[in-house]
């Protein structure tokens, strides 16, 4: 891998970010928007008298975490189809890009504009309901790894699928998060659950990042188990992930789809 | 041999879109891959580029296989085409700097302005991609497949969408650069008199295959069966066109 090539990915979606609205508008809005909803939300339920104490750091602790897992897995998706809208797939790959640096590139962006996403979110939080997510981040640090990671793995099987069966499924991008979301247990323990769906519950990395994470926040320390639990997962559901792209990869190559996909 | 191509054959299912095509183009050389629509002209190229798989044959440039040597290849060579674009929200300069990053240019923004002034489109620098005319595009495509100062050059239809004069500026820039740079040309077009201009040999595909290739003179010949003073390829191109055995496949 050349470090010139995967900075050239960076500059090339680092202008896109700058030009385009949108990009911009997914990095920071819909974080904020979430910040906000669920402020309300906590603050409505504490007036009430009808929450816990320290519910309210968990509903925002979990808003911003999973705020940044959708972002960094849609914008992982997002930025490859950026290259099939503009027509610019061909354009990259007559050069002596590869695929591992693309993605590499993709992933450092993605980052970059999850953590501004993050922060953002993390500081309205903190300004406008008085809850500092920044002392919990270290803690916090080993969960957010897992979820970026899960994010990398459903971003790379999603782009994969558009190889195959082109940007007619590219709505994944935006609803599969959705369907992790239930599943993930965000903002309930994973014994809310029926009974039926814990298992499958169990076997997302997401899922055990939030049952860390609220250990964390409610101050009973770090959960090895949950983090060795979900790293576990993530290393299977990775090379799962990238031998699926390569698989589609090669297979749109062999298919003159790289060439044709729209 | 610049380039060596030995039965290359792509089957997309049933449909062959190129079958055994066999050729070498040697250092300096310009040659024009001519056929009519479907022949296999851009499949080839984009064969010869990695982005299609091949089913079968070989494929060699520089010397060394393409599937084992990609990266160092393609840092030498380089491709154009009007069919391919540009983010368009995305200045000229800014497009241009990713490629020249991706070829790891050190005086980034000299060679991207000696560039823009080489095609004459200084005037474009900073303008978006998407305010621009299809010829400006092309020319801007022009400036990205001359970024890394390739020994091997892959283009398909160079002056589709321009102006005669335009046409005529890229045909220059071309033929000096050759002259300067001794540089291989791979070169398609629809443009007969384009192609008699400038290319030394001319391999004609039809049905994925190969029907003559030659010096322009001889193609004519080889296509028409005929004597000719003269190259008389756009004839030659409506002859092979309608060849009756089309009609009988």
């Amino acid at each position: 891998m050349k470090p010139h090539r995967i900075a050239a990915v960076v500059v090339r979606h680092g202008y896109e970010a700058r030009r385009n609205l949108d990009r911009i508008t997914d990095a920071i809005y819909w974080p904020i928007m979430d910040i906000v909803v669920w402020g309300f939300l906590a603050i409505y339920l504490a007036r009430g008298g009808q929450m816990k104490p320290g519910l309210v750091s968990l509903l925002l602790g979990a808003a911003i975490l999973w705020g940044m897992f959708r972002a960094f897995q849609r914008d992982m998706a997002v930025g490859f189809l950026a290259e099939l809208w503009t027509r610019n797939l061909v354009n990259l790959f007559s050069t002596p890009l590869t695929v591992a640096e693309y993605i590499t590139g993709l992933i450092i962006v993605n980052l970059l504009k999850a953590l501004i996403g993050m922060t953002a979110a993390a500081l309205i939080a903190w300004f406008c309901y008085s809850y500092n997510i920044f002392p919990a981040l270290l803690g916090l640090a080993p969960f957010i790894f897992n979820l970026m990671a899960f994010a990398i793995a459903v971003g790379a099987i999603i782009t994969g699928l558009i190889f195959r069966y082109s940007t007619r499924i590219q709505g994944l991008t935006w609803s599969l998060t959705g369907l992790l979301m239930p599943l993930s247990c965000v903002f309930y323990p994973v014994k809310a659950l029926p009974r039926f769906l814990r298992p499958p519950a169990q076997l997302l990395p997401t899922t055990q990042s939030f049952e860390g994470m609220r250990q964390a926040l409610s101050g009973g320390g770090f959960s090895h188990q949950d983090f060795a639990w979900g790293l576990a997962l993530n290393a299977i559901y990775l090379i799962g992930a990238i031998l699926f792209f390569r698989t589609m990869f090669e297979s749109a190559r062999a298919r003159g789809l790289l060439v044709k996909i729209e | 041999m610049v380039v060596e191509v030995e039965n290359l054959t792509k089957r997309f299912n049933e449909f062959v879109a190129v079958r055994d095509v066999s050729f070498a183009i040697a250092r300096g050389e310009m040659v024009g891959l001519l056929g009519p629509n479907g022949a296999g002209k851009t499949t080839t190229i984009h064969m010869l580029l990695g982005l299609i798989k091949p089913s079968s044959g070989a494929v060699r440039i520089f010397g060394l296989p393409f599937a084992a040597h990609r990266e160092e290849i393609l840092v030498r060579a380089n491709f154009s085409a009007p069919y391919v674009a540009f983010p368009n929200r995305l200045t000229v300069f800014e497009n241009l700097a990713v490629f020249a990053r991706l070829y790891n240019i050190r005086q980034r923004k000299q060679k991207i302005d000696e560039l823009l002034d080489l095609l004459g489109i200084m005037e474009l620098k900073h303008r978006p991609i998407s305010r621009l005319s299809s010829g400006e595009n092309t020319r801007v495509g022009l400036c990205k497949a001359l970024m890394n100062d390739p020994e091997l050059l892959l283009l398909d239809e160079p002056t589709a969408y321009l102006d005669p004069q335009a046409a005529f500026k890229v045909k220059e820039v071309l033929l000096e650069l050759r002259r300067s740079r001794d540089i291989t040309i791979l070169y398609t077009s629809h443009n007969m008199a384009e192609v008699e201009e400038l290319c030394d040999r001319i391999i004609f595909l039809r049905r994925g295959g190969i029907i003559a290739s030659g010096t322009p003179i001889e193609v004519t010949q080889a296509i028409l069966q005929e004597q000719r003073e003269q190259p008389a390829l756009a004839e030659a191109f409506m002859h092979a066109a309608r060849d009756p055995s089309d009609e009988a496949a």
